[in-house]
């Protein structure tokens, strides 16, 4: 499903059809890891359960570029031996596809040793001048000249997810947001992150600079397939 | 030979003068007059190094009696100058704080003993006594090794820290005496924890320690006698029991505080029990109040306050354990003092902490359980030959209905049984974990010394393994190393402790007590938006629906949502609370006393469909032990349900269908008690969902359950699927995946050790923890379902939370016809279903899948669009 002429929805992630360009954000490899290291000893399936997501868009679709929008890994400070490995094979992975584009994140302090031995450059955004969209992980505002002219803002960050309620019954899902920021289409990505859903718009507080008042936001419901819910206050 | 759990038998005065040394004799005898009941029962056998487990009420002098004969053996040897530097005896209770008592039963008979041996010129070598809890400060641990105490005082907790000490170990290879004190308190996962622990003092030991337990009234005897002394060869280990349950004389009354309480309002209900409260206070010196929960605590003292301002000032105080442990020893103190005239407690105050005179226990409400309501009138009367008087004030129909059968019930001494958990997979994690950091094991031996406790007894080798490999870190998928706390040597069959900082987690993450968390109450919207208005427990919190009102500090509000620790509410709300506060906290009620209000009812149905009111009265008088307006409530609470209805009773269960704005419910009168009510309620709720394809509510309370549907509800089906053998899978389908399962989830991952409360250096708030673990849970799902915290998560539900067995025993009843099953439609819901109507704990069983639920929605979303765009 389209959620803007020219963007698909394909699971969790974006499809720019022309370009031929496919944007994944919030994988947060090595989220385990940090459990772990609070005592939390979470066995380990993020990364086979990323790494077949990701097997299974490719097979979808034949792309020219793929942007990681942000925190490609999880922890703050030191990248541990296992996130090293394991972000090494993800990008391994997406770079036998096409081209990557690694997008940073609050998360992604210290990411550059492994781009650097990947050849891989870091940018603070990413746009599609020809289509006016600019991509960035939307942690805080960017003020540069091509952010401001793009029509198209694409985010992560947020880990958007919904209820949905009817009388006890409640249950939590991914969804796409689509809305407005200072007159630019604002789209918000939900999280790559396997297990969890993220956090639910209705009732946690905000954290993208980007987002403030999104009862007008248009939520599409990620479930077997995508479902356009209509706006946040007619739910 | 054939082990023996036999009854001890009564002494004889001579018979305990011929062993005592004349120093013990002569400092018995300036304290006592004569032997108690207990000593005369108990006092010799210890003396031949037998186990025995004494059961006496409160101010039975249980623990002098425990003590007499061992005090007797350090004195002999220390006269002799024989008194090795080790221990002798380990004295373990569930009490931490334990300094007070420990002072007045061993440190002060000590004392006088060494005075009268220093006034008769013998020399005595120094008897010591040390308590090791976990506020017990380092410096004083060292001195222990130094110094060994021939007595060591300990907690369950502290006991097996010590048994991963080397140092400390050695002290204990030649215990002679294990003492297990407040047993009646350890019928739950403390219990078990406490089980694997002796068996491992017992394994290090050279010599057979014999063991004590003392309790007060609980049923049955037989088996904490084997849950104190376990098995050896697959067999119990012989034990004694000393009964002295019934030696204190009890003067027991039902009261109803006003006539008639199906005509009387609220307010003045509330005007006639504190009325009867103030009077009873008025009318004796101390009065000890129990309510059942801790927010009922509070509001009586609020209550007695404001209603009788003159009486009630600096002479009333409250004791729960939500309170401040100086709180709590501060109202201790005062009691003993004699400066209370009244305190109002819950649980905390049922233990055998010493609190001086107190002539009259009033319990408010019923207190689910015979030997919970003796265990709590027991506290009034000091001494043990005294009569202890305790007052019940009931406080609606079916209160008066179940107290006045409890009454009856334990005047005629039938003591309702308690059930204790076995094979609890996250305790065995924790204690194996221990064993592994005390020494090397091979794991036949380690099978073998666990299997000798009475709650490993028939552990399965399945299921140790798969403890072995969760621990050995065989679970872990993709990294090993992630929670290996052991190693495991297939070849030798030997495991052995992993890792430099074992013996840090496991001393600052050992327990079996979840930590209780509070969830902060928080204005959703509004004016007053993310005000904090105060807490309530998780556990109430997982009753509440969306839409509950509830109320909080005197207000209500409408519950909205939650998010991580808080619950978000709305605060003006015009509609009735939804559901009582104190729901959590409730106790429930004992199986074997829900059978007896069952055959009540079913004799006095007969009367009142047989006779006339006078004889169904009389009949009420004489069965129950109850005065005139009781026995006149219950006729005509039991005479407006059958002109109504029908009454319910032990052959039938009756099933109410009725309709209210276009709900169907089926009410099921199932007086079994709410935890086999969880049980089978889930159980049928599961199937008739499925049948339907639709979720089903439901409410539980003690006396029944109902399901809730917008369609009708099969419930003849249901039954005919359900039976005895197949509850258990049903059950463990119904309940994968809820909130409940979620929240158990946690407990018993935090007991697994898989998630570490303290590591590193850091601890983590219960939030955190809570936060966390459902991430840990989609997680543990995916590696399979017989990983053993899920197995455990799964087995706490249905046999320790619910009641499992007796659940199966109710379906073989109907399936035998032994209970009927009578199916009758009312138009509105009967008398005897309406408190299950108005408070019964609200629950959903899911059944619609995620995917499902969503299309429904969203189809519902399109209509809704598709109708506004018509108009």
């Amino acid at each position: 499903m389209e959620i803007l002429k020219g963007i698909e929805m394909i699971g969790k992630a974006l499809w720019i059809k022309k370009q031929k360009v496919l944007i994944l954000a919030d994988l947060h490899i090595g989220y385990e890891e940090a459990l772990n290291k609070q005592g939390v000893l979470v066995p380990r399936t993020q990364f086979k359960e990323t790494k077949r997501k990701i097997e299974e868009l490719l097979q979808e679709v034949k792309l020219k570029i793929i942007v990681i929008n942000g925190d490609l890994k999880h922890e703050f400070g030191g990248i541990s031996r296992q996130e090293w490995h394991e972000t090494l094979g993800i990008l391994d992975l997406l770079r036998e596809k096409a081209k990557v584009i690694l997008i940073k994140g609050n998360h992604d302090r210290i990411l550059e040793p492994i781009a650097r031995k990947k050849g891989l450059e870091i940018k603070e955004f990413y746009c599609i001048d020809s289509e006016k969209i600019c991509i960035l992980h939307g942690n805080e505002v960017r003020i540069e000249k091509e952010v401001n002219n793009a029509k198209i803002l694409i985010i992560g960050h947020e880990h958007p997810a919904i209820s949905l309620q009817e009388g006890m019954k409640s249950e939590i899902y991914k969804c796409f947001l689509l809305g407005r920021w200072k007159g630019k289409k604002l789209i918000v990505m939900p999280s790559f992150l396997p297990l969890t859903e993220g956090s639910d718009i209705r009732k946690e507080k905000l954290l993208s600079p980007y987002l403030s008042n999104i009862k007008n936001f248009e939520i599409f419901v990620l479930g077997d397939r995508i479902y356009k819910f209509g706006k946040l206050k007619e739910i | 030979m054939e082990s023996e759990i036999k009854q001890a038998k009564l002494r004889s005065k001579e018979e305990i003068l011929g062993v005592l040394d004349e120093l013990v004799k002569e400092w018995f005898f300036s304290k006592f007059k004569e032997f108690s009941m207990p000593q005369l029962y108990g006092v010799m056998p210890i003396h031949e190094r037998k186990n025995i487990i004494i059961s006496a009420p409160t101010g039975g002098t249980k623990t002098l009696t425990a003590f007499l004969s061992i005090l007797n053996y350090l004195v002999s040897l220390a006269i002799k100058n024989e008194l090795e530097e080790k221990v002798y005896a380990v004295y373990v209770s569930p009490l931490k704080a334990l300094n007070n008592d420990i002072a007045v039963n061993l440190i002060e008979p000590l004392e006088q003993i060494k005075e009268i041996a220093k006034k008769k010129g013998i020399k005595l070598q120094e008897i010591r006594v040390a308590v090791r809890t976990g506020d017990t400060p380092t410096n004083e641990k060292q001195k222990m090794l130094k110094k060994p105490p021939h007595i060591l005082i300990t907690t369950p907790e502290s006991l097996s820290i010590v048994l991963t000490t080397r140092k400390f170990i050695e002290l204990l290879k030649a215990v002679e005496y294990i003492i297990v004190d407040e047993i009646h308190a350890l019928a739950n996962k403390r219990g078990v924890y406490l089980s694997l622990s002796l068996e491992r003092l017992q394994y290090i030991s050279t010599i057979y320690p014999c063991r004590i337990g003392l309790s007060a009234t609980i049923s049955p005897l037989e088996e904490i006698a084997k849950f104190l002394v376990g098995f050896e060869d697959g067999k119990p280990r012989d034990c004694l029991i000393a009964d002295v349950q019934f030696a204190k004389k009890l003067d027991m009354k039902v009261l109803s505080p006003v006539k008639d309480m199906i005509e009387t309002s609220a307010e003045e209900m509330q005007k006639g029990l504190y009325g009867l409260i103030d009077k009873l206070i008025q009318e004796h010196k101390t009065t000890l109040i129990f309510t059942n929960t801790r927010s009922a605590t509070e509001r009586v003292v609020a209550h007695l306050k404001e209603m009788f301002p003159s009486s009630y000032m600096e002479n009333i105080g409250a004791h729960h354990s939500s309170l401040s442990k100086q709180h709590r020893f501060d109202i201790e103190q005062r009691l003993r003092e004699g400066k209370l005239k009244v305190v109002v407690t819950s649980t905390s105050l049922e233990l055998g902490i010493d609190i001086g005179y107190i002539d009259l226990v009033i319990l408010l409400g019923s207190p689910k359980s015979v030997a919970r309501a003796i265990q709590r009138i027991g506290r009034a009367g000091h001494k043990l030959h005294e009569i202890a008087k305790g007052r019940i004030l009931v406080l609606d129909q079916d209160d008066l209905v179940e107290c006045a059968v409890l009454l009856k019930e334990a005047i005629e001494k039938k003591i309702d049984k308690v059930q204790i958990p076995s094979n609890c997979l996250d305790v065995l994690a924790q204690q194996i974990y221990g064993c592994a950091i005390q020494q090397k094991w091979n794991i036949d031996e380690l099978f073998n010394c666990i299997k000798k406790s009475y709650c490993y007894n028939n552990l399965g080798r399945e299921d140790f393994l798969s403890v072995i490999s969760y621990l050995a870190g065989e679970y872990a998928l993709e990294a090993r190393d992630v929670y290996a706390k052991i190693w495991y040597d297939s070849s030798t069959h030997e495991i052995g402790k992993r890792g430099r900082l074992a013996r840090m987690i496991y001393m600052t993450n050992i327990g079996t007590i979840p930590e209780e968390s509070f969830v902060n109450v928080v204005i959703a919207a509004g004016e007053q938006r993310n005000e904090k208005i105060g807490a309530v427990d998780e556990g109430f919190l997982e009753r509440l629906k969306p839409g509950d009102v509830f109320v909080l500090g005197g207000h209500k509000y409408e519950f909205c949502y939650t998010r991580g620790m808080n619950a978000y509410v709305k605060a003006t709300v015009h509609r009735p609370p939804t559901i009582p506060s104190w729901f959590s906290e409730m106790l429930p009620l004992s199986f074997d006393l829900a059978l007896g209000i069952g055959r009540f009812r079913k004799l006095l149905k007969e009367k009142i469909k047989t006779s006339r009111e006078k004889e169904a009265k009389e009949f009420i008088a004489s069965y129950l032990y109850v005065d005139k307006n009781s026995v006149d409530a219950i006729y005509n609470y039991f005479i407006l349900q059958h002109k109504y209805a029908e009454v319910p009773d032990e052959s039938c269960l009756l099933v109410e269908h009725c309709r209210i704005e276009n709900k169907h419910y089926a009410i099921f009168h199932s007086l079994y008690g709410r935890r086999v009510n969880d049980a089978l309620s889930r159980a049928l709720a599961y199937l008739v969902a499925r049948l339907g394809g639709r979720d089903i509510e439901l409410g539980i309370n003690d006396n029944g359950f109902l399901l809730a549907s917008m369609q009708s509800i099969q419930v003849e089906r249901a039954l005919n699927m359900l039976n005895p053998k197949n509850l258990k899978e049903v059950l463990e389908e119904a309940v994968h995946n809820t909130e409940v399962f979620k929240r158990r989830f946690r407990h018993c991952a935090t007991r697994s050790l898989m998630i570490l409360r303290n590591y590193k250096g850091r601890t983590k708030s219960v939030g955190k923890q809570q936060f966390k673990s459902g991430f840990l849970l989609a997680a543990s799902m995916k590696i399979s379902r017989d990983f053993p915290v899920l197995k455990e998560t799964r087995r706490e539900i249905l046999e320790d939370m619910m009641d499992l067995q007796n659940a199966g025993v109710v379906l073989g009843w109907i399936r035998e016809g032994r209970v009927k099953i009578q199916q009758i439609h009312t138009d509105l819901p009967s008398p005897f279903s309406l408190n299950l109507i108005m408070q019964s704990h609200a629950d959903l069983l899911k059944i619609e899948d995620k995917i499902a639920f969503l299309k429904r929605m969203y189809k519902a979303i399109q209509e809704q669009v598709s109708k506004q765009k018509r108009f």
